[in-house]
């Protein structure tokens, strides 16, 4: 590492280094500079290779890393009114580095307390010796929120409560990692260090494969396997269990479920049948066997935890006294989160472990004990006040947690007197120091407190720590700005090593064996919602080609009072569509079902067809604020049925062949069934105004088509066989059931021994009717009666796989 | 004393339920000492799909019903003999008040019967300055942690109504105090909020009262309906002790007991998540018959 800067890439750098204009804060330790003030081995490879770069071409390498953020559709959950607005992830572009030696220090250290967390919990939920034995006060439990009592004596069905964790830490003013708070319930971030390390090597890639990073493929790799072998051990499948698309961190639950190939379930998705965990998927109900929660415990059963809870499975806590589901991690565990925990860390790991912690939290002072309680009133200056019974971490809690020194006069008695009162209620923290890592702030490095966030997962070979994670970087220097909900960036982590490093990746390897999930685990409510994503679609599309026909007759004859523009509008008003709007309300409330639909299924489609959904749903919302009806509004409808296209495009080419495609597919197929036959139905009505029939040809894309077809006989027959009967017309009704027909017999009972289901059924006598159908018996009524059978078909697919 | 208790609560649903999911508790369980079932079956109508049976936390016996066909009514139907036996009110073996919290602390245990359970806000009683006033004051001269429960207990009889119409299952302890008015539910929970209040662990248990009042006294309130009343941790020594606010009096050889915990939430007769859209009617009738 040391020889690149020995030999620079030809050019010199250009001006004076990057680090030249970094500066320390007095006393506080830095991750970059020591505190003799020499650059670190590792980050002076790194701050050389930026040199070499030269400013411009390193603004370029981090708007890069951005883009693919934007480009993936990376975001979280900001809480800041109503409804949680998607924010952009917060790259912080300078990755933390680590060198090997302090991380097998911190490897070793979170192991040994992932251990030691596992059996407090175990004992909290089985014999509770630690209480009897003056361990941990009986308050502490008794009074927590997070001991769950419906689950006091349930023994973990894969034997351990604990399967991945979390853990904040600090380094503290002496050099040494301090562990800030332990994550144990659903801990978050795992997929966004995966992102973070994706987009920071799209910028830094040929410096990311000189410094010799360790890669974190392995450590997920092991985790997935073992997650799978439970799976199998058990006879069931692996999902991860959401709780829906409003969460804060709901894109990283779909990215790992993608990445890992697990089912993403949300709790109205399960069901429990004997005590057993059942998914509701289209081809019935199949077993689950171990569900990794990212929902906390109390929300997940209605009938026996959180009454109020809408997100749960009533009867999980059941399947769960009954062993049928490993749930990764066990429900309760929350409980070892609480703050005052901290206090009893010490005394307890000297009495199950015999030692001391290798890795220790920051001292804490719980107030239910009377010396405790003196201390933290008498160094009340010197710490951090907050609830004891608080799970989150204290500077994530600006509302609960308060520095002593920063209070008035006032505010410290009141705090002091209710200490007094209640003590139990209340915990003293030593005040976090943190040490500073650069950031890159508008072309300079600027120092900024950071925390780490590092995994623990366990496998059948025991806890492993995943080799990085995610930094996070205060907004400020002060210590409290680090919550991303406050302004805070992440960083990746690259712990270095010494040697050339392995290079794994989650695709198959040689040798081992591929699993296939079989197409019956579509989940009912993903089928739904992709059903409902191809209509919304399709019908965004029916109603800009209408829209387009109009506005292109509106501009050309500007009389809105003409017959065949009176009779479009008041067609468009039957689908909701007010045509004297360039852009109406209908319209963009399709594109947002759609956009709805699309976002409960991100884990189903490829980024692109979300991006190219986002952005169709973008340009419609900036034309609705400044189009005009006619030819600019024609040009408008134009751009967005091209977006369409381009979206549909995307789906349909990227899109794997499985039940979640044939699914989309099915949507789309009902949907222009249903329109082509209403429109045709609309323009050949016998009290059609002059030019109807140039129009129904125009929205069904077949001008030329009908042109080269029918240049004789053109008329009202002709114009329905091309749409209606032409098997070979895209646009035509045929062509739909056709489709409709073939994919409703492949999905899951679709004909089985040879007997159709209902909904097969249905589409075959539609498709034989229609194949011998001549044009003129495609009377406007029948077209009519032809739309609502088609819309029967689909409530015949909804009752057979979504119910 | 020898009892035949029936139970049926009935709903009535104002849309069909498609099926759904229930916790059941109104059957009653044996105490060592207290109470004895001597015989006690639970049946369902419709028939369930699914039926198992579990302890809770507390001790409580829980049956869960599941059904996944439609149906309109649902009947919880028990019928149970069960012994009570006569204790004689216990002599006063409680501590004072202001060395109950040591006595507390001493107990370094949270097994279900720790009145380290009891001392907090529970999801139904939340602990309130208003409640804890009025306790504190009427506790204030109590010699005992047992005449202090028993002084709250004759308080909340003297200065409530019991008035079916004022309140219902979901009215909270500080609204039903801001009444003054009430049923057995909202008494037993404004005395647990008003002793934790003072620092005193309570809980609450429901049951069952005897019927037929013995000749010459008057009939107790309460009586056709399901019951609840409050139990007491009377420190070390004396243990947990209930008491009856409703009916101004120690538990007794009338009270039959299905179990308890810190709230009603805890024992509530049933809880269920239902497939269906809109609400429900209940009846419910209660016979206690003296065999013997």
């Amino acid at each position: 590492m040391e020889t690149r800067q020995q030999k620079p890439r030809g050019k010199p750098p250009a001006g004076p280094s990057i680090i030249a204009d970094y500066r320390l804060q007095p006393g506080v330790p830095d991750e970059m500079i020591d505190p003799a003030g020499n650059i670190r081995p590792g980050w002076s490879a790194l701050m050389s290779a930026f040199d070499d770069l030269g400013p411009t071409e390193l603004a370029a390498r981090f708007e890069r890393a951005d883009q693919y953020l934007r480009d993936a559709g990376v975001f979280y959950r900001k809480y800041d009114g109503a409804a949680g607005k998607e924010r952009s992830w917060p790259l912080a572009h300078i990755p933390l580095l680590i060198d090997e030696a302090d991380w097998t220090r911190i490897s070793h250290g979170l192991i040994e307390r992932a251990e030691l967390l596992e059996q407090i919990v175990a004992d909290i939920y089985t014999d509770n010796t630690l209480v009897q034995r003056g361990l941990l006060p009986p308050d502490l439990v008794a009074r927590n929120g997070e001991f769950l009592r419906p689950l006091v004596g349930v023994k973990p069905a894969s034997g351990h409560f604990l399967h991945f964790c979390a853990f904040e830490l600090g380094r503290g003013p002496d050099g040494n990692w301090w562990v800030l708070g332990d994550r144990t319930q659903a801990p978050s971030g795992a997929g966004f260090a995966i992102e973070n390390r994706v987009a920071t090597t799209r910028a830094l890639s040929e410096i990311y494969a000189d410094m010799n990073v360790h890669r974190l493929a392995g450590f997920f790799r092991g985790f997935r396997d073992t997650l799978f072998e439970q799976g199998r051990r058990d006879g069931g499948r692996v999902g991860i269990l959401t709780p829906g698309q409003l969460n804060e961190t709901y894109f990283e639950h779909a990215y790992i479920a993608r990445y890992l190939g697990l089912m993403l379930l949300e709790g109205e998705d399960i069901t429990v049948e004997d005590g057993k965990v059942m998914v509701r998927t289209v081809a019935g109900l199949k077993p689950v066997s171990v569900l990794w929660r990212r929902v906390d415990a109390s929300f997940t059963d209605p009938l026996e935890l959180r009454y109020d809870s809408r997100i749960g499975t009533p009867g999980m806590v059941e399947a769960l006294r009954q062993g049928s589901i490993s749930m990764i991690n066990a429900l309760g565990t929350g409980i070892l989160e609480t703050r005052a925990l901290a206090a009893f860390l010490p005394r307890l790991s000297k009495a199950i472990a015999s030692k001391p912690l290798e890795l220790p939290e920051i001292a804490t002072w719980w107030c239910g004990q009377p010396a405790e309680r003196d201390y933290v009133i008498d160094n009340f200056d010197k710490l951090m006040i907050g609830p004891a019974f608080a799970t989150t971490l204290p500077f994530d809690d600006p509302r609960g947690t308060a520095l002593g020194s920063s209070m008035t006069p006032e505010q410290k008695a009141d705090l002091i007197a209710r200490i007094r009162a209640n003590g139990a209620d209340y915990v003293g923290q030593e005040q976090v120091q943190l040490s500073t890592a650069p950031v890159y702030v508008e072309g300079k490095l600027q120092p900024r407190p950071i925390t780490l966030r590092v995994y623990a997962a366990r496998t059948d070979k025991g806890w492993t720590i995943m080799p990085g994670g995610f930094a996070r970087v205060g907004s400020s220097l002060d210590t409290t700005a680090i919550a991303m909900q406050r302004g805070g960036q992440a960083a990746d982590v690259w712990v270095l090593s010494s040697k050339p490093v392995d290079r794994f990746s989650l695709l198959p390897q040689d040798g081992q064996k591929l699993v296939r999930n079989s197409p019956g685990s579509l989940p009912s409510r993903a089928a739904d919602n992709l059903i409902w994503l191809g209509r919304y679609a399709e019908r965004c599309e029916a109603t800009v080609r209408i829209l387009r026909a109009y506005n292109a007759r509106l501009a050309e004859l500007s009389k809105p009072d003409l017959p065949i523009l009176t009779h479009a509008r008041k067609f468009l008003e039957t689908i909701d569509v007010d045509a004297t709007d360039a852009l109406p309300q209908g319209l963009l409330s399709s594109i947002d079902s759609a956009v709805h639909s699309a976002s409960q299924i991100r884990d189903r489609f490829s980024p692109d067809g979300w991006l190219a959904l986002a952005d169709l749903q973008k340009s419609a919302q900036r034309f609705a604020a400044r189009v005009q009806p006619g030819d600019d509004a024609t040009r408008a409808m134009t751009v967005i049925l091209r977006k369409l296209a381009g979206f549909s495009g995307l789906v349909h080419e990227n899109m794997y062949r499985f039940a979640g495609w044939r699914f989309l597919e099915l949507g789309r197929r009902l949907e222009r069934a249903i329109q082509i036959a209403r429109i045709a139905a609309w323009l050949t009505d016998k009290e059609a105004p002059d030019g109807s029939l140039e129009m129904l040809l125009e929205i069904g894309d077949s001008v030329m088509s009908h042109r080269r077809r029918y240049s004789v006989s053109a008329g009202t027959q002709s114009a329905i066989d091309l749409l209606v009967l032409d098997p070979l017309n895209p646009r035509s009704v045929l062509f739909q059931l056709t489709e409709l027909r073939a994919q409703i017999e492949i999905l899951p009972g679709g004909v089985d021994d040879g007997q159709l289901s209902p909904a097969a059924k249905a589409a075959l006598q539609l498709h034989t009717d229609l194949v011998i159908a001549e044009p003129a018996d495609m009377t406007p009524e029948r077209l009519e009666r032809l739309a609502a059978d088609i819309g029967m078909l689909s409530s015949l697919v909804a009752a057979a796989y979504f119910v | 004393m020898l009892y035949d208790v029936k139970l049926d609560l009935h709903y009535d649903y104002d849309a069909t339920v498609h099926g759904g999911r229930h916790l059941i508790r109104v059957a009653p369980i044996s105490v060592p000492g207290v109470q004895r079932v001597v015989a006690s079956s639970l049946s369902f109508e419709p028939r369930p799909h699914r039926e198992s049976h579990f302890t809770d936390f507390f001790g409580n016996s829980v049956t869960t019903i599941a059904y996944d066909a439609p149906h309109d009514t649902l009947d919880v139907r028990l019928s149970a003999r069960v012994q009570v036996e006569d204790i004689h009110p216990p002599a006063d073996l409680s501590p004072t008040l202001p060395s109950l919290a040591a006595e507390i602390a001493r107990f370094w245990s949270v097994a279900p019967d720790s009145p380290h359970h009891f001392l907090a806000s529970s999801p139904r009683v939340q602990l309130v300055p208003a409640i804890t006033e009025y306790a504190s004051e009427v506790v204030d001269t109590a010699s005992s942690v047992q005449s202090a429960a028993l002084a709250l207990c004759m308080a909340i009889h003297r200065d409530f109504a019991y008035d079916p119409k004022a309140t219902d299952v979901a009215t909270k302890p500080a609204e039903a105090f801001a009444l003054r008015k009430g049923v057995c539910q909202d008494f037993a929970h404004i005395m647990i909020a008003g002793l934790r209040g003072v620092g005193i662990p309570a809980g609450y248990v429901s049951g069952f009262l005897r019927t037929i009042p013995p000749a010459g006294k008057a009939r107790l309130e309460g009586a056709d309906a399901m019951h609840a009343w409050a139990r007491v941790w009377c420190g070390q020594h004396a243990g947990w002790i209930e008491f009856d606010p409703t009916n101004a009096m120690i538990a007794g050889p009338d009270h039959i007991s299905i179990g308890h915990g810190r709230d009603y939430g805890d024992i509530s007769p049933i809880v269920g998540v239902l497939r269906t859209h809109g609400g429900h009617e209940t009846t419910q009738s209660v016979d206690v018959i003296r065999v013997e």
